[in-house]
């Protein structure tokens, strides 16, 4: 640019700051005013409501009924019981299917097949380790996330959903987080990846920032079926028969009520503390009810976040499943690796009320918690030297009776604390490794994904301990 | 891109320089549209019934983040397709907007194609007038026409069109309602068979507007061939960078390059 | 097995340690990083802005008033004062000290800074209004001005600070700011504050519990010797004039400025229409530009439609479509209520 344009220029940008200090803050204002009353204008002359009494008569009604004094919290909380209901009792039978196909018929005739043709570490670490480790992550989660979502889709296309947002921000709110939190938690009942995700919604940087990092406070999916595993055999079998399941299942609602209240604790401390720095801005619009597309919402939903996440999952899932086996098969000094370290950190983990198969057991079943339950019981059979108990070394196995894996865990020296302690670490510790990809992904940031890993982690830690500590100053 | 200037009425405008600065990869296409719109106004499924994919879209606010790009042929010719993040003004400082704005105004795509909520148009009206203060290609998709008619809300098209001056289309893109029209308005805002006459805003607060005018008035002398100094002055007023560089780098006098062609005065040079 | 008891306590020393260490703002790895910070340079940026504000309030600046400033002796202040001196910032005639041209392009790099910074936290955080000025006096030392040009750029180059002060430009101008001191208005005018002093932070303070803010009208009931009475949004407000005198307004003598007779939205009953005259200047940032994106705007028709269960927020029919707005916004949305 030739020296007379640069003047120019010059000229012109000077001009403009000069006229910003003329005009003062208010352009913004006064520009957004000429807009929307050219806007009104228009509108005016191009919309007409037909008849002014019918128009918006259907979604008034329901709209009056989802915020009543009366019904607005029941109704809300019927029908998250209602998808919870449904997802559990369906995912039921395809999951015990999937695990009959993929785990008990499909696994020894892929090992046998490999084993025909190569040697046995080769069969063992590809089939006992990744293949398996992928087939549990396939039956545990996709059942219910295939119906999980599908069911939240639809509520969230009938325009239901920031109803519940509005409604609950009142509590959010005094939590200095924004109401469709409650939203972006119960989608993390179903998988915190997709409830991280799900946390686009919060157009807030700061709100969506706290909904991001307390996500992992939801009890998803995969933790489910361990608390019900421990809580039925460490509470329930304590007590009597008649009241063995009503505690066992108020004792599984504690934990996953704890982590509600927890996650609201900690949004209130990280919005006054780290994440004071961050913009905040609250808009919530309530779209119009529209009838949702029920087909295209199954087919959309499924695509978009149960495939999606479950091929997250997948791809963490096999290396972990080939670390498993490696552990309990690659020997130092005549022991395997995973007996080395939990020899190691076996004091530390009865400390902390735990013990070490567990400690390892989190260490290496990181990329999914359906996955721990197993590894615990191989890890368990294999440190007390029964592995004939279990499906061979370094292979992850369920039992289908519930007392046989009572006997399992009874041999690995575990107490009533110990279960106790593992739904407290189950709901208190790091975000799966697909949570945290996801979180890195979503935020961009080194920073928030190793706080949101670290910050429930530590929390676990420190509960665990006290517990522990506790416990066993009035037990003795 | 060399259109050869006696046959310019149906040759691109994009901007290459700056549409490969943005991201996106022009080879093999003809024509590139941009998708502007409110949140939660059907955009993402206008996208997908034009591109055939399937991204979802739910009755929230702000689902799609990222950029989404796709491609359609319609007449012979080659679309690209970007969908731009769903917001509901295009002045604010937040990244969303920058990134919509910017491609409007940098990128000059052949068409802009704004996604608005046939049941909340007043609302929606706001973020078409700042779109066509940017660009005079545009189509207005006036979707969830049935969610319209439902509440018993009658939206006059063909009024609306006169008074916007561009191509208006009433779709359900749920159930693929008016996309053939919308396509067919896409397709003759791109080739110049339609001549858009987008409205401008017509007051402008007495407070603001002799400011403005002084502005616009010095960018027509250096840019004589800008499509939008009105915009440019009112985002120097909202001391916007981008403008600042882009009239630094002389950058804003680049974008008249493909737009010339449309002047008759330039065929004269 | 250790003893439970000794571990618990051991445990709770721990954690009580470590939350005393490791704990934002208030914790000893915070508290040492904002103290390791370079001292002396602090001391002689510090004191060349004050010499800056002595011309910038035609004071005559000394050795003294240096020492005052930072609270320090006349050795330490003099040491000061003559740095800056041998670094050609500053010039002393007659035991007066005054700003060279470099100097003052200097003061203006760290006010520019500063009011960035503080026009940041005010718009671009969440920061409590009460801390802006204290986190920008820590900034304005560290921030380079590169860092501050391409902030200010990211804002959009905004002309004005959260107090009402005017940010020096890129190229060091610093506009006037006008106006006149609260307590020099009388009795039964009008203004509108276009400035809050924000030291001393005590009297700062007060001025925001009060509710003060730039943008805000103001109508002198009256005025004596000893206070002040005026009313403000509504409610009535005394000061004594040595406080007032942090209050800087422009006189509204245009009368169709004056806003008068306006309701906060959130008094608006389910069913009442209200037309939306203004946004308070307590609003700001994103949630402000936010506010009017949906369109509340002033001229906009508003109508409260839905309570929510617990009572906040409450959605608002505005241009046709339903916006939930919680009370803490809505108190700072002005209108006149409709038939």
């Amino acid at each position: 640019m030739d020296k007379n344009n640069t003047d120019k220029t010059e000229k012109l940008l000077a001009t403009a700051q000069n006229l910003r200090w003329q005009v003062g803050e208010n352009f913004h204002e006064s520009l957004m005013e000429s807009i929307y009353s050219d806007a009104a204008r228009i509108a005016d002359r191009a919309v007409k409501v037909d008849d002014v009494k019918k128009k918006y008569d259907w979604d008034v009604k329901i709209d009056k009924l989802v915020t009543s004094r009366t019904f607005g919290f029941p109704l809300m909380f019927l029908l998250l019981a209602a998808v919870f209901w449904i997802t559990v009792e369906g995912a039921n039978v395809p999951s015990g299917l999937l695990a009959s196909l993929l785990v008990d018929f499909l696994h020894p005739v892929l090992k046998d097949f490999m084993l025909s043709f190569s040697p046995e570490w080769v069969a063992g670490f590809l089939i006992d380790g990744a293949y398996l480790s992928m087939a549990w992550v396939i039956a545990v989660m996709l059942p219910p996330m295939a119906i999980f979502f599908p069911v939240f889709t639809l509520l969230e296309d009938f325009g239901y959903l920031p109803r519940v947002a509005f409604n609950m921000d009142n509590l959010f709110r005094r939590a200095g987080a924004h109401g469709k939190q409650a939203l972006t938690m119960s989608m993390g009942f179903g998988c915190n990846a997709a409830g991280v995700v799900a946390t686009r919604v919060i157009d807030s940087p700061r709100e969506r920032l706290i909904a991001i990092i307390t996500n992992n406070f939801s009890l998803c999916n995969g933790r489910w079926p361990t608390q019900i595993l421990i809580a039925s055999i460490f509470i329930g079998a304590a007590l009597p028969a008649h009241i063995a399941g009503l505690v066992s299942a108020g004792a599984v609602v504690f934990i996953a009520v704890l982590g509600i209240l927890l996650s609201l604790v900690v949004s209130y401390g990280l919005s006054k503390t780290i994440l004071k720095g961050e913009a905040s801005a609250f808009s919530l619009e309530l779209p119009p009810y529209r009838p949702p597309k029920i087909w295209q919402t199954l087919y959309t939903s499924l695509i978009d976040r149960t495939i999606f996440v479950l091929w997250r999952a997948i791809v963490f899932a096999i290396p972990a499943g080939m670390a498993i086996w490696l552990s309990a098969n690659v020997m130092i000094d005549g022991t395997s690796i995973a007996e080395h370290f939990i020899s190691w950190s076996n004091p530390m983990g009865l400390l902390l009320g735990l013990n070490g198969v567990i400690l390892l057991a989190y260490i290496i079943a990181i990329p999914a918690n359906e996955i721990v339950i197993p590894t615990v019981l191989m890890l368990t059979v294999l440190t007390a030297g029964n592995p004939e108990l279990g499906a061979g070394t370094g292979v992850m196995f369920e039992l289908e009776s519930q007392s046989a894996m009572a006997e399992i865990f009874r041999m690995g020296g575990w107490t009533a604390l110990t279960g106790i302690n593992l739904m407290l670490f189950s709901l208190l510790h790091n975000p799966c490794s697909t949570t945290i990809y996801t979180i890195y992904k979503e935020t961009g940031s080194v920073k928030w994904s190793v706080i949101a890993t670290v910050l429930p982690l530590i929390m676990g830690l420190v509960v665990c301990f006290f517990t522990a500590q506790l416990w066993m100053l009035f037990a003795n | 891109m060399n259109p050869s200037p006696e046959n310019c009425a149906n040759c691109p405008v994009h901007n290459m320089g700056n549409l490969k600065k943005l991201g996106v990869d022009m080879s093999d296409y003809d024509y590139v549209i941009a998708l502007a719109g409110n949140p939660n106004t059907g955009k993402s499924t206008v996208f997908n019934n034009l591109t055939g994919l399937r991204q979802h879209t739910g009755n929230w606010p702000g689902k799609t983040v990222t950029r989404a790009e796709g491609g359609f042929i319609y007449s012979d010719k080659k679309f690209k397709i970007v969908d731009l993040p769903g917001t509901y003004s295009l002045l604010s400082t937040s990244t969303d907007e920058e990134v919509a704005r910017d491609f409007i105004l940098f990128g000059q795509p052949d068409v802009t194609v704004i996604v608005v909520d046939a049941t909340r148009i007043e609302r929606n009206l706001n973020l078409v007038l700042q779109v066509l203060e940017i660009t005079d290609r545009a189509v207005l998709c006036v979707n969830l026409i049935d969610e319209a008619r439902r509440h018993n809300i009658i939206v006059d098209i063909r009024t609306l069109g006169k008074d916007l001056g561009i191509p208006v289309v009433a779709t359900a893109a749920r159930q693929r309602e008016g996309m053939d029209e919308l396509l067919k308005s896409i397709e003759e805002v791109a080739s110049g068979k339609y001549t858009c006459n987008p409205y401008r805003l017509s007051k402008v607060n007495p407070g603001i507007r002799k400011a403005v005018e002084r502005i616009q008035n010095e960018i027509k002398e250096q840019f004589p061939d800008l499509p939008n100094p009105r915009w440019v002055a009112m985002r120097l007023l909202e001391g916007d960078q981008s403008i600042i560089d882009a009239i630094k780098s002389g950058e804003l006098g680049d974008l008249k390059a493909e737009k010339q062609i449309h002047q008759p005065e330039t065929i004269q040079n | 097995m250790s003893d439970p008891l000794i571990s618990l306590i051991l445990g709770f020393i721990i954690v009580s340690a470590l939350m005393a260490f490791f704990f934002p703002d208030k914790g000893l790895l915070a508290i040492w990083r904002r103290s390791a910070k370079d001292s002396k340079k602090e001391a002689l940026e510090d004191a060349l802005k004050h010499v800056y504000d002595c011309e910038y309030n035609s004071l005559s600046c000394t050795i003294r008033s240096i020492a005052g400033h930072l609270h320090t002796n006349m050795d330490k202040a003099a040491e000061v004062s003559a740095r800056l001196e041998s670094m050609g910032l500053i010039t002393s005639n007659n035991q007066k000290l005054y700003l060279t041209d470099e100097g003052r392009s200097y003061a203006l790099r760290i006010i520019r800074v500063h009011r960035l910074w503080e026009h940041y936290l005010a718009d671009h955080s969440s920061v409590k209004e009460t801390e802006w000025h204290s986190e920008a006096e820590i900034v304005e030392h560290t921030m380079t001005i590169e860092e501050a040009d391409s902030l200010a750029a990211k804002m959009g180059n905004p002309l004005i600070d959260p107090h009402g002060d005017p940010i020096p430009t890129a190229g060091l101008e610093l506009p006037e700011l006008g106006g006149v001191h609260l307590n020099e208005l009388e009795k039964g005018d009008i203004g509108r504050i276009i400035h809050l002093e924000d030291e001393p932070q005590a009297v700062f303070s007060q001025l925001i519990a009060m509710g003060l803010h730039n943008g805000m009208q103001i109508h002198i009931i009256d005025k004596r010797t000893d206070r002040i009475i005026f009313e403000a949004n509504g409610e009535e407000n005394i000061l004594a004039p040595t406080l007032a005198a942090n209050i800087t307004v422009k006189k509204i003598e245009d009368q169709s400025e004056i806003l008068d007779d306006f309701t906060p939205l959130s008094s608006l009953q389910v069913g009442e229409t209200g037309i939306v005259k203004g946004i308070s200047r307590a609003l700001r940032g994103q949630q402000r530009r936010r506010l009017m994106d949906l369109g509340v705007v002033p001229g906009s028709k508003i109508t409260p439609e839905l309570v929510s269960r617990a009572g906040n927020p409450v959605a608002y029919r505005i241009r046709g479509a339903s916006v939930a707005l919680r009370k803490q916004h809505s108190d700072l949305i002005f209108v006149e209520k409709g038939e």
